[in-house]
């Protein structure tokens, strides 16, 4: 589903955000990529959704190779992923259903069929009571289930979630992950960016730590390198 | 379209850009007619040598008549010009008394095709008649021609190049408010980014709220344009409205109507084409 080949992405106040990441993530697999605030998970999750591109090295995504040149079909990428990210990226000035019906009228569905469509998604994730409410009316928790819908609405084969449980309580974070572990159950690759090693801890999935930019093992640092951690670890 | 304040920014300044160049077209188009209603009333006068005998005049008529752009040629006789002078002089003919007709050189009037009546080729066809030894003198008022169609030129120089400097003013000014409502549903731009919606799906109504702008702001200078034009008819003094009974200052046909309105829409679909290149990039 994803790899990166001696990737490296340095801005250009010679900031290096990553440097020379090789990964290779499996379709059907859930992944955390760990690491402290500033450690560079939220490039890699920009390159991996095209919103940056990297300065060195090659990555492909579902099949498509987006660091080609001749790469210009961000969109048909995009919809078949699903994009969560911290601050939630809802439009305040409509309804709860408004915002997941959205991503299915501008991808070209009708807006009967979009409509019903978000209805069914929000029962799915447990805010059907709130389908009409505005966006700003609702708690973190409940906004960031709403993106979560809105990424998922378009059955993507790929969710990137940057740090979808930042502003979440603990009980709402679990809810979260909840949502998160059944889409992937159903056979959603899902990139989970966190720096909640105590989340990490709670779920057995693989865990890709990053560090300084760099991919490490999580005791020292080394390019090229993955660490799985299991449950329990 | 979201934002109300800029659209109505953008369709005020493209009104006000195609008001200028309108006005400009409307004063060319009243020259350019002007000029068109004299050119058809130029006539050359050649004026016969005083003493040419009566038999020599119809020859010489048949001769005339055969130059290349001459299209009707009028002996007119002494007596006929004094005759003319009486009509003009109206009340104060009585200054002619005590002059003999027989004083006023006889002429004749030369008509010429519509094809020539314009400085260059009435230069020509004037050549031919100088070539004809029983002509004393040639008027046909050729600095007033040449003067006018100078002024002319100039205006219609004029037009075009305001019309180039408003046309980058409009696509700049366009694009620039535009950018302002782009601004505005940035929001909404994002996510139909993150969702994957296709490029044409964001630009589209973009160019459409151009499209509309620049129609409406080219409608608006040709209804300003067009009152402007009724109002000064209210204001003219009636000593004037006699002068422009004859030559009537004319409003913009419907053809140019047609074009001012074409080239706003053109201007404002291209305002936010620019706007979209420079700020609807896919990120």
């Amino acid at each position: 589903m994803i790899e990166m080949v001696h990737v490296f992405k340095t801005y250009p106040s010679q900031i290096s955000a990553l440097s020379d990441i090789t990964l290779e993530i499996s379709s059907g697999e859930f992944t955390f990529v760990s690491g402290p605030s500033g450690s560079g998970k939220s490039t890699l999750l920009r390159i991996l959704c095209c919103a940056e591109k990297p300065t060195g090295g090659e990555v492909v995504v579902d099949g498509v190779q987006i660091t080609h040149p001749g790469f210009k079909k961000i969109h048909q990428l995009r919809r078949r992923m699903g994009i969560v990210s911290q601050d939630f990226k809802l439009l305040r000035d409509r309804t709860v259903k408004e915002n997941v019906a959205f991503v299915l009228e501008v991808t070209g569905h009708a807006r009967g069929e979009a409509k019903s469509k978000a209805s069914d998604m929000l029962k799915r994730i447990g805010l059907e009571e709130r389908e009409e409410a505005p966006i700003l009316a609702l708690s973190a928790g409940e906004q960031q289930r709403v993106a979560i819908a809105r990424a998922v609405v378009n059955s993507p084969s790929l969710i990137l979630a940057d740090e979808p449980t930042g502003n979440l309580d603990a009980k709402t974070t679990l809810d979260v992950m909840g949502i998160f572990s059944d889409l992937n159950h159903q056979g959603t690759t899902i990139v989970f960016a966190t720096q909640f090693t105590g989340l990490i801890k709670r779920f057995p999935y693989r865990v890709i730590h990053i560090s300084n930019g760099q991919v490490s093992n999580g005791k020292k640092v080394a390019s090229n390198e993955v660490r799985e951690v299991k449950a329990g670890e | 379209m979201g934002n109300l304040f800029p659209n109505l920014i953008t369709i005020g300044i493209i009104a006000v850009s195609m008001l200028i160049f309108s006005t400009f077209t409307l004063f060319a188009f009243n020259l350019t007619n002007f000029l068109k209603i004299w050119e058809d009333k130029i006539e050359v006068i050649a004026y016969l040598k005083r003493g040419t005998p009566s038999s020599e005049v119809e020859p010489l008529l048949d001769r005339t008549r055969l130059l290349e752009g001459v299209e009707i040629v009028r002996y007119v006789s002494p007596y006929d010009a004094m005759t003319f002078m009486e009509t003009k002089l109206g009340g104060q003919k009585n200054l002619l008394q005590g002059i003999q007709p027989a004083l006023l050189p006889p002429s004749f009037e030369i008509q010429l095709k519509k094809d020539y009546r314009n400085p260059a080729k009435i230069d020509e066809v004037v050549g031919h008649l100088r070539e004809i030894g029983q002509f004393e003198e040639i008027q046909y008022g050729q600095e007033w021609v040449d003067t006018f169609s100078a002024l002319v030129h100039i205006l219609r120089l004029t037009q075009w190049i305001l019309g180039g400097l408003l046309l980058i003013a409009i696509v700049f000014i366009t694009s620039n408010t535009l950018q302002l409502a782009i601004s505005s549903r940035r929001e909404e731009i994002e996510v139909m980014h993150w969702v994957g919606a296709g490029p044409g799906f964001i630009r589209v109504p973009f160019y459409v709220e151009g499209l509309i702008q620049g129609l409406l702001g080219g409608g608006l200078a040709i209804l300003f344009l067009f009152l402007l034009h009724r109002g000064l008819f209210l204001h003219i003094p009636p000593s004037m409205q006699a002068w422009l009974a004859r030559v009537p200052v004319l409003f913009l046909p419907p053809e140019t109507i047609a074009w001012i309105l074409l080239g706003g829409t053109v201007l404002g679909f291209f305002g936010s084409f620019v706007a979209s290149i420079r700020v609807l990039r896919y990120k």
